[in-house]
């Protein structure tokens, strides 16, 4: 009895242990075979770049065909959304479990929050990228769809934050542009100084050395706060640290732009995004002559508005090395419960994924790649901007991953909004944001 | 001619206005059945009615109770309302909406009856011709609206300052100034012509009685004083639905914040339907965004009881 126990026992254990080793060279076991799903797969996706009939869908529209017809039974379903209005219709979506099966969002919260992520509305993914593929991402663009150690979506691109110069503003003030696009505070506002002036000398200034916006979800002016070393929160995330002499210093100096030294416009620190960008961009204005934006504008002012201008890096401080925000997009597989279905959404997700198809999006919509296989493809040779704004990923900051951090971003630029209308000194202002984010980071 | 009954009231009319005893069930059940025609014609109002006012209504009531969470929210009691009365953002949104409302509704109200006024003694065609102008913004989307006068506020190139510089005043930043951005939303409001309550005052002024002014002009009594002691006081059923009703739209105001000034600069330009729409779809804190709209309701309730109380017509 003894005896045919043991020998029981020993076949299970064998039986047990051979299930694990096949489930373990088959990561599909669990997570479906996408073969076996018949169906239609929802995605959103926004306007890109136009093709000649100015359909700006053209890109994902011909994906879409070429993989309806490589896998029968399969229709994918594209929904055309406005970037503008992708974040709210998709939490309504949420809010109404009527998601989509892919959308191109961040997890960073503009959309999709830690808190979907924590509620299961975002599914992991890590069972449909080996550790081949993943290594072919950058590590950055890896760590911004992870959490608790899962990885939650494909990411397709990388942006970052630059100062775009108008090399005719600053021929015109006769004012040398930053070599190789570095500088210090002190180089970047004398260049401000001499960039403000009147063309036509009846007193009012035509154009004015810098400006930029303020607004909560926008980060074009931050690299200026980080000039000196400082950071929103603690490494721990635990304490605000915005209230730094050394960020309260260079929060105050970018206001003071113009508060005391009048070499930004009146709307400098304002909320008005279009409107600042024409002022930079619009041919029948260009009245100012420097400001931050991200990558989208290079390409922008290569385009719909030619644009005589440089990428140059944000002025550094005290801290001597020049830091930008930056951000990650890429596909994000919403909660499914049909696992067949799944692994064929995941196919799907990098189908659209490949070194290939994002060497095609940042030649033609002006971001970089984030798989090192496609940025080796040199998708810039002939872009000197983008190069040159590539060139400074590596002075990239992320912004903390907290999942208030909508509240706290809120809580901190309403009162960077009063800083720059002069109705705070920084001080009082980030004094009067530690009290909110305090309460928020209990 | 409409006639005022002169005299003392028949003993019928007043047995009429009598409250008549409540029919029983079985009786107001036969009364339905008699009119099932009425009842079928109003069923496909009643079901989009109760599809999309009255399940939403009911289902925010129940989420203002509930931790939201997509699968599965748990009950909360009372801990949404708690937040709602303790959140000073709540505060700031109330306190800029009951200026919002307390400076627009009155103009908005006096300027439709000011305009109507005027327009009512013009012929017929011209009156016409300023019914359809003055009722074109009801029909125009607020987004545009607001984007035309985002423009004419822009600190550089906007109307308003441009005219400032005539008399050489300096520019104003209208929209990025907290002690401005509100006031210059009201403005905004105040400008544009109150449509809906123009019409209903000339509908209402075309129904009262001619023979009233007539006895007017005969005692001697100024183009004013009938305006002010027949006009006016004839008025006031359309004036009460129209204090209603405005009072109810300021109160939601929202179309204007978030394509203007976003609620900023700071929380100057906050208001309570915007701060409910970040509260829920930024945030995704939806029970607490259902608790701030069941507390909405109940102050929108209140100034309207006390609206109907205040101009009821029959006191």
């Amino acid at each position: 009895m003894n005896k045919m126990f043991k020998k029981s026992a020993l076949t299970l254990a064998s039986l047990g242990l051979a299930a694990s080793v096949l489930a373990g060279c088959n990561g599909n076991s669990e997570e479906g075979n996408a073969d076996e799903f018949k169906g239609k797969i929802t995605i959103w996706d926004g306007p890109r770049w136009p093709d000649k009939d100015d359909n700006k869908y053209h890109w994902l529209d011909a994906k879409i065909k070429e993989y309806e017809e490589a896998n029968e039974g399969i229709e994918v379903e594209l929904v055309q959304v406005p970037w503008a209005e992708l974040g709210d219709k998709l939490g309504v979506a949420i809010a109404g479990k009527s998601w989509p099966d892919i959308a191109p969002v961040d997890i960073s919260g503009s959309a999709v929050s830690i808190d979907h992520i924590e509620q299961g509305v975002v599914e992991p993914i890590d069972g449909f990228l080996d550790k081949d593929e993943k290594a072919d991402f950058y590590e950055n663009a890896l760590d911004a769809y992870t959490y608790d150690d899962k990885l939650y979506g494909i990411p397709n691109s990388i942006t970052l934050h630059s100062m775009l110069l108008n090399l005719d503003l600053f021929e015109e003030a006769g004012v040398t542009p930053p070599e190789n696009g570095e500088w210090t505070y002190d180089e970047f506002l004398d260049a401000a100084k001499k960039l403000t002036f009147d063309r036509d000398g009846d007193g009012k200034m035509d154009v004015y050395g810098f400006s930029t916006y303020v607004m909560p979800g926008y980060y074009e002016s931050w690299p200026f706060f980080y000039k000196n070393g400082g950071s929103p929160l603690n490494e721990d995330m635990t304490e605000f640290t915005f209230d730094s002499p050394e960020t309260v210093q260079a929060i105050q100096d970018l206001a003071d732009l113009k508060l005391t030294e009048k070499v930004a416009p009146e709307t400098h620190g304002g909320n008005d995004v279009g409107g600042t960008f024409q002022a930079w961009a619009n041919e029948e204005q260009r009245t100012v002559a420097m400001q931050p934006w991200a990558t989208w504008a290079i390409g922008a002012a290569q385009g719909k508005y030619p644009t005589n201008f440089m990428v140059a890096n944000y002025p550094t401080g005290e801290s001597d090395t020049p830091k930008t925000i930056g951000g990650v997009g890429g596909w994000v597989m919403f909660h499914q419960e049909d696992a067949n279905k799944k692994a064929a959404v995941a196919d799907f997700m990098k189908f659209i994924s490949t070194a290939e198809e994002q060497n095609v999006m940042a030649q033609n919509y002006g971001i970089f790649p984030a798989r090192i296989s496609a940025a080796e493809m040199d998708p810039f040779k002939d872009n000197p901007e983008m190069t040159r704004a590539m060139e400074m990923s590596d002075q990239v900051v992320m912004l903390p991953r907290h999942p208030e951090w909508k509240k706290i971003d809120e809580a901190i630029q309403t009162q960077l909004q009063l800083v720059f209308n002069g109705e705070k000194t920084a001080e009082e202002a980030m004094a009067d944001a530690k009290k909110a984010v305090d309460e928020l980071l209990k | 001619m409409n006639q005022m009954p002169m005299g003392p009231v028949p003993e019928k009319a007043i047995e009429n206005l009598k409250v008549k005893k409540k029919p029983n069930n079985k009786s107001s059940f036969l009364q339905m059945k008699k009119n099932y025609s009425a009842y079928l014609f109003l069923l496909p109002k009643l079901i989009l009615f109760t599809l999309f006012v009255a399940i939403p209504v009911i289902w925010a009531f129940v989420l203002s109770f509930q931790s939201y969470k997509v699968f599965g929210s748990e009950f909360a009691g009372l801990d949404n309302y708690i937040q709602v009365f303790e959140s000073e953002a709540f505060r700031i949104a109330l306190k800029n909406t009951l200026l919002f409302t307390i400076v627009t509704v009155p103009f908005g109200v006096v300027s439709a009856l000011v305009i109507s006024t005027l327009i009512f003694a013009l012929g017929k065609f011209s009156q016409s011709l300023f019914r359809s102008a003055f009722y074109l913004p009801t029909v125009t989307s607020m987004v545009i609206i607001a984007m035309v006068w985002r423009w004419m506020y822009n600190y550089e190139f906007g109307l308003f300052n441009y005219i400032l510089g005539w008399f050489g005043i300096e520019q104003i930043n209208w929209l990025g100034q907290s002690n401005s951005a509100l006031w210059a939303l009201i403005i905004m409001q105040c400008l544009i012509p109150f449509g809906v309550g123009i019409i209903m005052y000339l509908a209402s002024m075309g129904s009262i009685s001619n023979s009233l002014y007539e006895a007017a002009r005969m005692d001697g009594a100024s183009s004013f004083n009938q305006w002010l002691h027949i006009t006016i006081p004839l008025l006031k059923p359309t004036t009460l639905y129209l204090v209603l009703l405005s009072t109810i739209g300021s109160f939601q105001v929202f179309t204007q914040i978030i394509m203007m000034t976003g609620g900023g600069p700071g929380s100057a330009t906050e208001t309570l339907v915007h701060l409910i729409y970040k509260t829920g779809f930024r945030d995704f804190e939806f029970g607490l965004a259902a608790a701030q709209s069941v507390v909405l309701f109940v102050i929108i309730l209140i100034f309207s009881v006390i609206q109907f109380r205040v101009l009821r017509h029959d006191e």
